[in-house]
């Protein structure tokens, strides 16, 4: 296991990394690594493991077994228990809490850990001021934690965080504590503060669309292992399970489950796509995303009929939720749609399947 | 492998720290808890001591010396419970749930009797209600030529309605503070649903905390049965012996093997109803968060009751706290007992020695015992709200640390075992254990060492609580933002753990130290003419029939007490800038 210098090493290697807690497997086996300056957001459900491999990032949790390296240098080691202490790794952590300290003023609280780096104190008032006004604070300075609102908040947890100008940055789902409209201002901001920063950075969340807008790569984590891992588009375009094709993607995709009939795939007595589709399997799932199930008989398209559930409109069109046999679709219609629930309603397949999977979940084509 | 800029953290060091501060606090707690336990059981098992098992169990004497005292013990216990159950509840919903007037003020007050010790009540009933039948000077009534009759003046009556005014303050804190945890989206659900005021009551209000009403029970109960002061001062002279007292009389006579079984006895009769208690409530994971300070809470409107409710419990109030307290002041100035109000002096306070009065003694503040007392009275009391302070620190940490494992349940359970001990028991335990010399170990009898030990160790469940919520304050993400910093241990104790948690101890220090300054059933077996301590005194000049002298010693207590309350509560409940408020 040589180690290279230079920028050629990734940014952050993850080899084959475990965890285990007791009898309990936390993060599985997972293989990651992205060059200086990505944004790799790690997401899925909550208890996927995300959180504790964040953690082993930051060196708060030792791993169990696997290597991770920072810039080609290693700072864990599960086999031989090597561990670079949490405050010598170069990394910074946004808590999803914050953990500001309340009894240090936000400038306190900013100026803390370049204190302990030792930075001069001409040095530091100057970075604190820095850091203020990038994040767009500086009228804070004086305040206490308990004494500015929740967004206020987050944007000190960051600052204290790229104070002292950490090659990585970790964020630990640091906009789920924000209502909806700051959320999606966090996010640009997020954004603006990565690049100005040129860290690499680790994001961990379990909003899907937070990991479509702001990653440059995206790992996809299902009890503890990685379901998937690249560009969010890449992923979007060409899930390689179900768990990825129906995690991702708004509105959600839909998955219709099919028998071989002659030489069709047929949901409910309807021909959906060729036999071939499922290479010689007796059933499989067949991938539609909403924008390829219209509402409404399309002439030449094959066509089910579902019960209305409810409609949202999104920006000029609507997204109609309706079931059949047991199973939730989405679809889109042109325009404002209403129909009272439980109404039947006509669904078109726009086109073929965006892709075929076995029943277990793997991807066939 | 080239980690060349890795800190190594060795596995062996880390390890070694970990489990050997663990062990230390075992071994320590062992000495503090466990030891004197055994050796008290021990020392009934030896041929003296099978013969006080019979003498106290099966003998023409158990009549006397155990089953008239466990009857009147228990009849104490129940009485009381009963009674701090109705005044500590009633104060409690008064104060907690309806729109009564002032109810921050009635809650301190309601709070205030627990402050001051029982024996200033005890002293205070005496003060007014003392009759003839013992001889030597008579109280305030008797004085202005009314006839107290002798149930009114000794015995259980008034031991019962002293020990309901000094133990009511605790229920009602237990209660209050489960009634703080009934959100006002609880009561509005209910109304919501139609239900009337009663039914709410009954239906959503009292099962809600029903676990807090057997705990103030429970809580109530043993902290009767093993007071002594009460008991003591307005029983004994009339010959009602309680398991306390006797245990005391025991004791002091030599009989100490009796003394000993009596000891065991009375822990069980203590810890088994602590046991029913928590018995009747377990299954429920209902716990009262005494700290907790719930969201909104719904207040019901009380009509035309509400002043005269008001009345009622501000004149409860001022009968538990001011007026002892006013009583004691007027005696300690009275030439005469009975005469309160007249012929005041100070003589009691400054006077000097060698005059007619008092048998020539001096007033308190001339007399050397007293100063000596004093400086002891407050030297054991700082030196044990610093130790078990530090130690429910340590304890507080490693048990949260260890969660889990057999280590920390251990630990746990042992530092929690004095909660089951009524105190005087436990002085007991300590004289079987210390009372002689230990191989090479010097008897420990009478010295100020002895006292510590023994305070310490009764006072480890309550120094581990508070270390707990002191922790519990401080959560772990900010202790971890501290650590990837690169801050050390030190710079993180001292930077971000002790800013944040130094009010929370120093108010935990200061409840340690009334627990003891107040303290009389602890000290009145472990004490000497060598380790004088203020609550002794007064005691002692109790017995001795010099009322006034002790009366202002009393004073001097409450004095002590009630500063040091006042100070923890605005300790903990000053808004500190850094908190919103």
């Amino acid at each position: 296991m040589s180690t290279t210098n230079g920028s050629s090493a990734p940014a952050i290697a993850i080899r084959n990394i475990t965890k285990r807690f007791g009898g309990f497997t936390a993060v599985d086996n997972v293989d990651i690594a992205v060059p200086q300056g990505a944004f790799l957001v790690l997401v899925g459900p909550s208890g996927c493991g995300k959180s504790t491999l964040l953690r082993m990032l930051a060196g708060l949790e030792t791993p169990s077994e696997g290597e991770m390296a920072f810039m080609g240098r290693t700072v864990s080691d599960g086999t031989r228990g090597l561990v670079a202490d949490a405050g010598a790794r170069d990394a910074g952590l946004v808590f999803q809490s914050y953990a500001l300290w309340p009894h240090m003023t936000v400038a306190g609280n900013i100026e803390w850990p370049l204190k302990v780096a030792k930075w001069s104190k001409a040095d530091r008032a100057a970075r604190v001021d820095e850091v203020l006004g990038l994040l767009g604070i500086s009228a804070l300075k004086e305040r206490y934690p308990a004494e500015i609102s929740g967004g206020q908040q987050q944007r000190v947890a960051i600052a204290r965080t790229i104070g002292p100008k950490p090659s990585i940055l970790l964020l630990d789902e640091p906009l789920s504590n924000l209502d909806a409209k700051l959320r999606i201002e966090m996010r640009s901001e997020l954004m603006r503060i990565h690049r100005a920063t040129g860290a690499t950075s680790v994001y961990v969340t379990h909003d899907q669309v937070e990991a479509m807008t702001m990653a440059s790569h995206v790992a996809v984590l299902n009890n503890g292992r990685v379901e998937q891992f690249g560009a969010p588009l890449e992923l979007l375009e060409n899930p390689r399970t179900t768990f990825v094709a129906t995690f991702l993607g708004t509105p959600p995709a839909n998955l219709i489950e099919v028998r071989k009939s002659g030489d069709g795939l047929v949901y409910e007595g309807l021909r959906l796509a060729d036999a071939s589709r499922a290479e010689a399997r007796e059933d499989a799932q067949l991938l539609y995303r909403a924008h390829d199930l219209m509402v409404g008989e399309v002439p030449g398209r094959p066509a089910i009929t579902a019960r209305f559930e409810e409609a949202a409109p999104i920006a000029g069109r609507t997204m109609v939720t309706a079931f059949s046999g047991g199973r939730r679709l989405t679809a889109m219609a042109d325009g404002y749609f209403r129909a009272a629930i439980g109404d039947p309603i006509r669904l078109s397949f726009l086109n073929e399947p965006s892709a075929v999977f076995a029943m277990t979940g793997e991807r066939i084509n | 492998m080239s980690a060349v800029t890795t800190s190594v953290l060795s596995r062996r060091g880390f390890l070694r720290s970990e489990t050997l501060v663990p062990i230390v606090l075992i071994l320590i707690v062992s000495v503090l808890v466990i030891a004197p336990l055994v050796k008290i059981v021990l020392s009934t098992l030896t041929v003296e001591g099978r013969d006080a098992w019979q003498a106290v169990l099966a003998s023409k004497m158990s009549e006397n010396l155990w089953w008239r005292p466990l009857w009147n013990t228990i009849l104490l216990g129940v009485g009381v419970a009963a009674g701090c159950i109705l005044m500590g509840g009633f104060l409690a919903w008064l104060v907690m749930l309806t729109d009564v007037p002032a109810p921050k003020t009635l809650g301190l007050l309601a709070t205030m009797p627990f402050m001051i010790p029982s024996f200033a009540a005890a002293l205070a009933w005496g003060a007014l209600f003392r009759n003839s039948r013992l001889g030597g000077s008579v109280g305030f009534f008797e004085a202005n030529s009314y006839v107290v009759p002798d149930w009114l003046a000794w015995g259980l009556f008034p031991t019962l309605i002293v020990l309901i005014a000094h133990y009511y303050s605790l229920a009602f804190t237990v209660i209050s503070a489960a009634l703080s945890s009934i959100g006002a989206d609880l009561v509005e659900a209910a109304q919501v649903a139609g239900a009337k005021r009663s039914r709410i009551f009954f239906g959503i209000i009292l099962p809600v905390v029903t676990p807090a009403l057997v705990a103030a029970a429970s809580l109530t109960f043993a902290g009767a049965v093993s007071n002594f002061a009460a008991p003591a001062l307005l029983g004994l002279p009339v010959r009602m012996q309680t398991l306390s007292t006797r245990l005391f009389g025991m004791i002091e006579t030599g009989q100490t093997e009796r003394g000993f079984v009596i000891a065991l006895l009375l822990i069980v009769v203590s810890a088994s109803f602590l046991w029913l208690g928590e018995r009747l409530v377990a299954g429920r994971k209902n716990y009262v968060t005494v700290t907790g300070k719930g969201g909104r809470t719904k207040r019901f409107p009380l009509g035309k009751w509400r002043w005269p409710l008001f009345g009622v419990a501000v004149v409860l109030c001022l009968l538990t706290t001011f007026l002892p307290a006013l009583i004691l002041t007027a005696s300690s100035f009275a030439l005469q007992n009975g005469s309160l109000f007249s012929n005041w002096t100070t003589h009691f306070w400054i006077g000097e020695g060698g005059t007619d009065m008092a048998q020539g003694q001096a007033g308190i503040f001339r007399n050397p015992v007293l100063i000596e007392a004093l400086w002891t009275t407050l030297k054991l009391a700082v030196t044990v709200a610093l130790t078990t302070m530090a130690l429910g620190l340590a304890l507080a940490h490693t048990i949260s640390r260890n969660k889990g494992t057999l280590l920390a349940t251990l630990l746990g359970q042992v530092s929690f075992t004095p909660i089951l001990i009524p105190s005087i028991a436990f002085a007991a335990a300590y004289i079987a254990l210390f009372g002689a010399p230990i191989g090479p170990l010097p008897s420990l009898y009478g010295t100020f060492l002895l006292l510590v030990l023994a305070a310490s160790a009764h006072l480890l469940p309550y120094a581990v609580q508070s270390g707990r919520s002191v922790l519990g304050q401080i959560s772990a993400d900010i202790e971890e933002s501290a650590r990837l910093t690169g801050a050390g241990f030190f710079r993180r104790m001292g930077a971000i753990i002790m800013p944040l948690a130094i009010r929370g101890l120093l108010a935990g220090a200061l409840l340690v130290f009334v627990k003891i300054v107040r303290d009389l059933s602890l000290v009145v077996l472990l004490f000497t003419s060598t380790s004088p301590v203020l609550s002794m005194l007064a005691y002692r000049y109790a017995a001795e029939g010099f009322m006034q002298f002790a009366n202002a010693i009393t004073m001097v207590i409450l004095v002590l007490c009630v500063v040091a309350t006042l100070l923890a509560h605005r300790l903990q409940n000053r808004v500190q800038k850094w908190k919103s408020a």
